[in-house]
This record gives structure tokens, C-alpha cells and sequence, in this order.
């Protein structure tokens, strides 16, 4: 066991907190929150020259060739400062599933592309249910020629009104369990038929229902294989749990930090307030809790590094950050006292968007599940003792 | 970052597999902190840590010099993990023999005291039993307000006061005694030493105090005029506050590792309960029990947290409190839940585990009626969320 970053986990740490420190301080969050596309795409550019894009893509394709762990590290630090910008969907919902899943000529366009900071991607999953579901996936795909004919209403897509390609997951087929008969399509967001409409969220962080009507794709457009979509989807809840998890991890990390500067500098009754049980024990669990958050999405991170993912931890990560996230921004708003509750302070940027990381890729109830599906199907040690 | 344990450890799980599989009667499935409680589950105890001592597992990570292994943390961290997940019983000679008492003679024993009882407890044997008396009537929380006094005379230390809480009293060889040395010393914390006592002295008397389940685990001590050889000073006179934080630090990191293993044996349980009697189809109790895991992985992450930074040579301040606050926290879930998830059969006496009513060896009910006692032993989580405030977030003493 090692809980030590690489050399090179130091270096991505470090430039990029210096980096989104100088370019997106938070009176930069702010005005994004205001600005009609969400994100600068200078900063974008300037983000994809640090090689941020490609960070995990093979050099072949204009990437560093970095690992997993390595955008796990990214993405924390990502979280921390609250970057806005369509890099979750372009690279973890995106970019990793192309590469693992995509055509060599997919491969080649798409992630030279997505590398330089060219294009902006996104994924088209939910849908009305508003589930992770397969049985959620209702978007009609009929074949017409050599076209798909894609027709159906897409929910809380990110960044779908600045994003240039869609991957869209349709229903391909009614019959068998919901998982068969899904496909995902690489589609081009500028296509005739898609309408494109941004959900005002709480968090302004540009969710956006994307409406299909007969939108024609070109049948290599394709994703992997046809009726075998769920898989990928599979694979994108996976990856991108795990990175949301980083994500959200980094927020907790500064919305801790910020409390707990806050609690030794506030004055009441002549004494910090950090010297009362009553603060100091609160953000005492709070650093249990974010502590036990770090290394359980690092343990998550290093398995899938490892090429030996685990469905359990995974979903042992998300709960327990979509509890962490919430809990420490609860209790960071209390701590801060009336302060807490007014938008100049710092916390509440952070505290606006825990509803938007929690649903993102699985709500607690939707990871519950998930781990009660693993208890239920490992046998105990003690049944046999037979190891 | 590297999250697997190596093969070093993976094989000595697979012993301590098949030790338990030899060693423990079919079925056995241990309740925690019960084996002082009745005269035959110590015998059993005892048998056990004789065999645990034969295979060095004892106290493997002690030099080979004082009957240890040289194991490493790591190895330490698995085996207290198995062990707890089988209910080995035995694996602490008493109160603190192997967790602190050992790893403190090491740090501050002389020649003498280490040569004499190290082997001891390292041997598995009756004589190598140890109780830890810290707590009086007025010195609970606030430790230093200790009264017992222990006053030179020549060679001789004579000890005269009362301990309370003093669990194993009534099984140990040996008390771990922190006493006042110094009774005016300006301040509280100065003038406080530990001294090692020979619980079959003159003097010494043990008074059991039964818990509200009808344990015998602790038990009121008193020393009348008991009096010790000098040389039974562990490290310098009026020393001993300073000795002690690292005996408890000792006593908090020993929490984490048995804790997530005995909490994985519980909810594994839980679990297996649940199929069997299609509970498990239920929502609230799958959701449950999933959180109940996220809750022991991160545990169990936590834990080997610490060990890592102590094996880069560090010294963990805050962490031994943290992990052994959270197992306080995890029992109590895991206690409210099992019980939940038994229904009616939770109300059994956890003292007639053999009762034809009782469910999973009544070790649930166990931890139930035993968890507090286990959340107050070694600090209270409010005097432990104290030392995470003021080592772990740099905030100011609160109290």
C-alpha cells in the first residue's frame, strides 16, 4: 500500500491550482454563473495548450498519454476551484469512452480534436425519468437508408448549447431487458431537427434539454456496436463516477479549509469561535468525513488505474461524496452564521451546485443500490472459510 | 498511490484463515470486549493466545529480541484484521499487554522491566496479563486529575488510591498504573509517572462492577499501602503524562484495525441474516446495509491511512483519535441497524448466546449492549473530537 502521489500527480497538482488560482479566481466563477455561454473559451484554449484535454489520451492522438489517477488529480483540483467549463462532458463522459469504445476513424478525428481543445463534446443520456436507468432510455432510433433518424427529448444535458458533437443514447431495439437495445451515436450538434433549450438550474452550470426531431446520422456514426450501447453507458457511469467523486472531493477539501480559517478568526464572547465544542467538534467530523471521502475515491481511482475496476467501490465513492459534499456545505454555511446564507461569500458557490454533483451520475439511492446488488451476490468469507 | 496489500500479507491471511478454521469450535462467531466476562471464555481465551504466542502472531511486530516477529505495521494491520473478523479471542493479553504496554516498555522501559516482560506477555501465558489503571472517581475525561499516589520510600514506592473502570482487573498478573508522584507539582499534568504493580501484592484489592447487561468486564481497584520496588518506574519519575499520550496513542491506533474487521464480520453476517430470511429484498434494509459498507470500506481506508504514515516514520497526532472516534460511530449504526434487522430476536439476553431463540450467537446483541462501553474506553469521542480540533485542524484547546 502507497498513498503517495507520483511525481508527476505533484506536478498536475500544482500547476493546476496555480493556474486556476490566477485565471478563475471566483469573481471569475461569478460572472461566468452571468455570462451567456458558462465558460471562457479563451481559458478553454489555455487549458487544452496545458495539455489538460488530452491529459489521459495517447500521444498519437495529440495527448500526454497520462493515466486515470493522474485526471483524478486534475479533477480535484478542478472541484476545488470550481472551474466552469464543459471538461467533465468533453473528457470523462466523452473522450474516454471514444477511446475505449470508438472506430479507429472515430478515434483519430474525434480525440485530435477534443486534445487541442478544438471541440467541446457532451453525453445525451437522461431523459424525462430522470433515472440512470436503462429502462429510462426511450429516444427512437429508426434506420431510414443509411441513415439513423433520432427522434425524442434528451434531459440535464451539460453544455449541450456549446457543445459541437452529442453522444445521444437511443433505444434501438424494444425487445429483451432494457440494457439490450441501446445504441450511442456521435452526432453532430449543429444537425437540422435539434433544438437545444438551457434548464435553469440553481447552480447556472448550463444543464440543457436537447429536443430531436428525425435528426439524421450517418450510420458510422455509430458508437461501438449497435444494441450494445448499455455497455458503454456502463462504462461512462463507471469512469465518470469516480471522477465526479475527485470533482466533488476538491470542493469539500476548500469549503473545509474556508470554515475552518472562519471559525479561528470569528470573535465572539472574546474567544474564536473554532474554541467552542459546539464549532470545533462539527468541523472535527467534517475532516473525518473528508478525509475518509479522499482515500475511499483514491482507492475507487486506483482500481479502475489498475484495469481492475470495482462496481462496488465505485458506488461506495459516490454515495458517500454525494453525502460528504452536502454535509460539509451544510455545515460550512451554519459554522460561517448569517454570512453563510448571502451569495458574496466564497462557500455558497460551492454550496449552490450540491444538488447538480449529486444527481450527476447517480444519486445516493441509485448507488445504494448498486453495492446492495454486490453484498448480495458475494459469499461471505466466513461460509466455508474455504480461502 | 497503491491500494492492494502485498503477498507478504495476503499469505499470512490465508494462515490466520486456516488457524481459525482448525483452532475455533464450527460456527464460532465471537462477541467483542465479552472474554473477561465468564471463567470459561477466558480459559478459552487463554488457550488461544498460548497458540497465537506458538505462532508468533502475538505480538509480531516486537523486535525478535522480546519475543516479537519483526512483522511489519502492514502485517500487524492484517492480522488484527483477520483476527477480528474470526473472533479470535486471546490477542490482547488483557487490558493493553500486547497493544500499548508492550510498545511502551519498548519506548521508555528500562533494560530490566523490558527483559522480564516483554517475553512474558510475548508468551501467551497467565503471567502476561496486564490491566490498565488510569481513571478514578474525579479523573475521567480530565486524566490528569489523578489522585492516586505512589510516594518513595528507600527502594520502594508505596501506593495508596482508588481506580476505577480498571477492566481485565480481575484476570491481570499486571497493572499499568498511572499515579501522582509529585503532589506539589504546580500544575496537574506535571507530577504523574506510571508504575508497574504485581496485582497479587498486599494491598491490592479488586471490587468487580458488573454492567447494566450483567458483564464482568470492569472493576474498581484500590491500593492500601501497596508497596512496589522502585525499579518498577516505567521511564523517568514525574514523566508520566508524556509517556502516557503515547501509550493512549498506542491504545486508539490499536481501535481501527480489529474494529473494521470485527464490523465486516458483523455486517457480513447481517447480510447473509437478511438473504436467508428475505429480508434483503427490502429497500430500507438493502439501502441500509449498503451504507453500513461504504461506512466499513472507509474505515478500513482510513486505517491503513494511519499505518502508512507511520510506516514513512511519522507520528500520527490526530489519526489514532480519528479512526477510533469513527469505529465508535460505526458500531453504534452497525448495533442500531443489526438489532433493526433481527426485530423481536434482539431482545435476547446477550449473556445466553446458546438460547435456542438467540440469532447470529447473540453477537449483535453484544455489540448493542456493549458499545458504549467501547465509545468511552480510551477517551470519550467528545474528549477524541478535542485532539482532532486541536491537532488536526490547528483550532484552539476548547475546554
Amino acid at each position: 500500500m502507497d498513498f503517495d502521489f507520483s511525481e508527476d500527480q505533484i506536478m498536475i497538482k500544482d500547476a493546476a491550482r496555480k493556474f486556476l488560482e490566477k485565471e478563475c479566481p471566483k469573481d471569475m466563477v461569478r460572472k461566468l454563473k452571468e455570462d451567456k455561454l458558462g465558460y471562457d473559451p479563451l481559458m478553454w484554449q489555455k487549458m487544452a495548450d496545458l495539455g489538460w484535454m488530452g491529459l489521459i489520451l495517447p500521444e498519437e492522438y495529440g495527448g500526454t498519454g497520462l493515466a486515470y489517477m493522474d485526471l483524478v488529480v486534475l479533477m480535484e483540483e478542478m472541484g476545488r476551484n470550481l472551474l466552469p467549463a464543459p471538461f467533465f462532458p468533453t473528457v470523462a463522459l466523452c473522450a474516454l469512452p471514444i477511446l475505449e469504445y470508438g472506430s479507429a476513424e472515430q478515434k483519430e478525428k474525434i480525440l485530435s480534436e477534443i486534445a487541442n481543445g478544438e471541440k467541446v463534446y457532451t453525453l445525451a443520456l437522461t431523459e424525462g425519468s430522470a433515472t440512470y436507468e436503462a429502462s429510462g432510455i426511450e429516444l427512437c432510433v429508426y434506420l431510414e437508408g443509411d441513415d439513423y433518424l433520432l427522434s425524442g427529448t434528451k434531459l440535464f444535458v451539460p453544455y449541450a448549447h456549446a457543445a459541437d458533437y452529442l453522444l445521444v443514447v437511443g433505444r434501438t431495439s424494444q425487445k429483451g431487458n432494457p440494457e439490450e437495445g441501446v445504441t450511442v451515436f456521435i452526432v453532430d450538434a449543429k444537425s437540422p431537427g435539434i433544438d437545444t433549450e438551457v434548464i435553469p438550474t440553481a447552480a447556472h452550470d448550463r444543464q440543457c434539454e436537447v429536443r430531436f426531431d428525425r435528426v439524421k446520422v450517418p450510420r458510422e456514426n455509430v458508437l461501438g456496436e449497435v444494441n450494445k450501447g448499455w455497455d458503454i453507458v456502463e462504462f461512462i457511469l463507471q469512469r465518470g463516477a469516480v471522477l465526479k467523486c475527485a470533482e466533488m472531493l476538491g470542493g469539500t477539501e476548500a469549503v473545509l479549509e474556508m470554515t475552518n480559517n472562519y471559525a479561528k478568526e470569528r470573535i465572539q464572547f472574546d474567544k474564536p469561535i473554532g474554541s467552542f465544542q459546539a464549532i470545533q467538534h462539527k468541523l472535527a467530523q467534517m475532516l473525518i468525513e473528508v478525509e475518509g471521502l479522499r482515500y475511499l475515491t483514491y482507492e475507487a481511482a486506483w482500481h479502475i488505474n489498475a484495469g481492475i475496476p470495482s462496481k462496488l467501490l465505485i458506488s461506495m465513492a459516490k454515495t458517500k461524496a454525494n453525502e460528504v459534499y452536502q454535509r460539509t456545505c451544510l455545515d460550512g454555511v451554519k459554522i460561517h452564521g448569517a454570512v453563510g446564507f448571502t451569495e458574496e461569500l466564497d462557500l455558497s458557490l460551492y454550496f449552490i451546485r450540491t444538488k447538480s454533483s449529486e444527481f450527476s451520475l447517480g444519486d445516493g439511492g441509485f448507488h445504494r443500490e448498486r453495492i446492495a446488488c454486490e453484498l448480495e451476490q458475494l459469499q461471505p468469507l466466513f461460509i466455508g472459510n474455504c480461502l | 498511490m497503491d491500494f492492494k496489500f502485498g503477498e507478504k500479507e495476503e499469505q499470512l491471511r490465508r494462515e490466520i484463515r486456516e488457524f481459525a478454521k482448525e483452532e475455533l469450535p464450527p460456527g464460532w462467531l465471537a462477541a467483542m470486549l465479552e472474554e473477561e466476562n465468564s471463567d470459561e471464555d477466558w480459559g478459552f481465551a487463554m488457550t488461544m493466545s498460548g497458540k497465537l504466542a506458538e505462532k508468533g502472531w502475538l505480538t509480531m511486530s516486537w523486535p525478535v529480541e522480546y519475543g516479537g516477529k519483526g512483522a511489519s505495521l502492514w502485517e500487524q494491520l492484517a492480522y488484527s484484521e483477520e483476527a477480528a473478523y474470526w473472533g479470535i479471542p486471546g490477542v490482547g493479553m488483557g487490558i493493553g499487554g500486547v497493544d500499548w504496554v508492550g510498545p511502551s516498555l519498548m519506548m521508555f522501559g528500562s533494560e530490566e522491566l523490558k527483559k522480564k516482560h516483554l517475553p512474558l506477555i510475548a508468551s501467551g501465558k497467565p503471567d502476561g496479563v496486564w490491566c490498565t489503571a488510569y481513571s478514578e472517581p474525579n479523573a475521567g475525561s480530565d486524566f490528569a486529575n489523578i489522585r492516586t499516589s505512589a510516594i518513595r520510600e528507600k527502594d520502594e514506592y508505596i501506593i495508596n488510591g482508588q481506580k476505577i473502570w480498571t477492566s481485565a482487573a480481575h484476570r491481570a498478573r499486571w497493572c499499568w498504573l498511572a499515579v501522582r508522584t509529585d503532589l506539589n507539582a504546580p500544575k496537574k499534568h506535571q507530577g504523574i509517572s506510571v508504575i508497574i504493580v504485581d496485582m497479587k501484592s498486599k494491598g491490592v484489592t479488586v471490587r468487580p462492577l458488573i454492567n447494566y447487561a450483567g458483564y464482568h468486564i470492569f472493576n474498581e481497584v484500590f491500593f492500601d499501602d501497596v508497596r512496589v520496588p522502585s525499579t518498577n518506574l516505567v521511564g523517568k519519575e514525574n514523566n508520566g503524562w508524556y509517556q502516557l499520550m503515547h501509550s493512549l496513542g498506542f491504545e486508539r491506533g490499536s481501535v481501527a484495525g480489529r474494529g473494521c474487521g470485527y464490523n465486516r464480520r458483523i455486517l457480513d453476517e447481517l447480510v447473509q441474516y437478511a438473504k436467508e430470511n428475505h429480508l434483503f429484498r427490502e429497500k430500507e434494509i438493502r439501502h441500509k446495509l449498503a451504507d453500513m459498507a461504504v461506512l466499513i470500506e472507509t474505515q478500513r481506508i482510513l486505517a491503513c491511512e494511519t499505518i502508512w504514515k507511520m510506516s514513512k516514520g511519522s507520528n500520527p497526532v490526530y489519526e489514532p483519535s480519528r479512526d477510533k472516534v469513527f469505529n465508535d460511530q460505526i458500531a453504534e449504526r452497525l448495533a442500531i441497524i443489526g438489532t433493526g434487522i433481527l426485530g423481536m430476536y434482539s431482545q435476547m439476553d446477550p449473556l445466553q448466546r446458546k438460547s435456542k431463540w438467540t440469532k447470529l450467537k447473540g453477537c449483535v446483541e453484544a455489540l448493542y449492549w456493549l458499545f458504549p462501553g467501547i465509545a468511552i474506553a480510551a477517551g470519550t469521542d467528545e474528549v477524541e473530537m478535542n485532539i482532532i480540533g486541536q491537532f488536526g485542524l490547528k483550532l484552539p484547546k476548547s475546554y
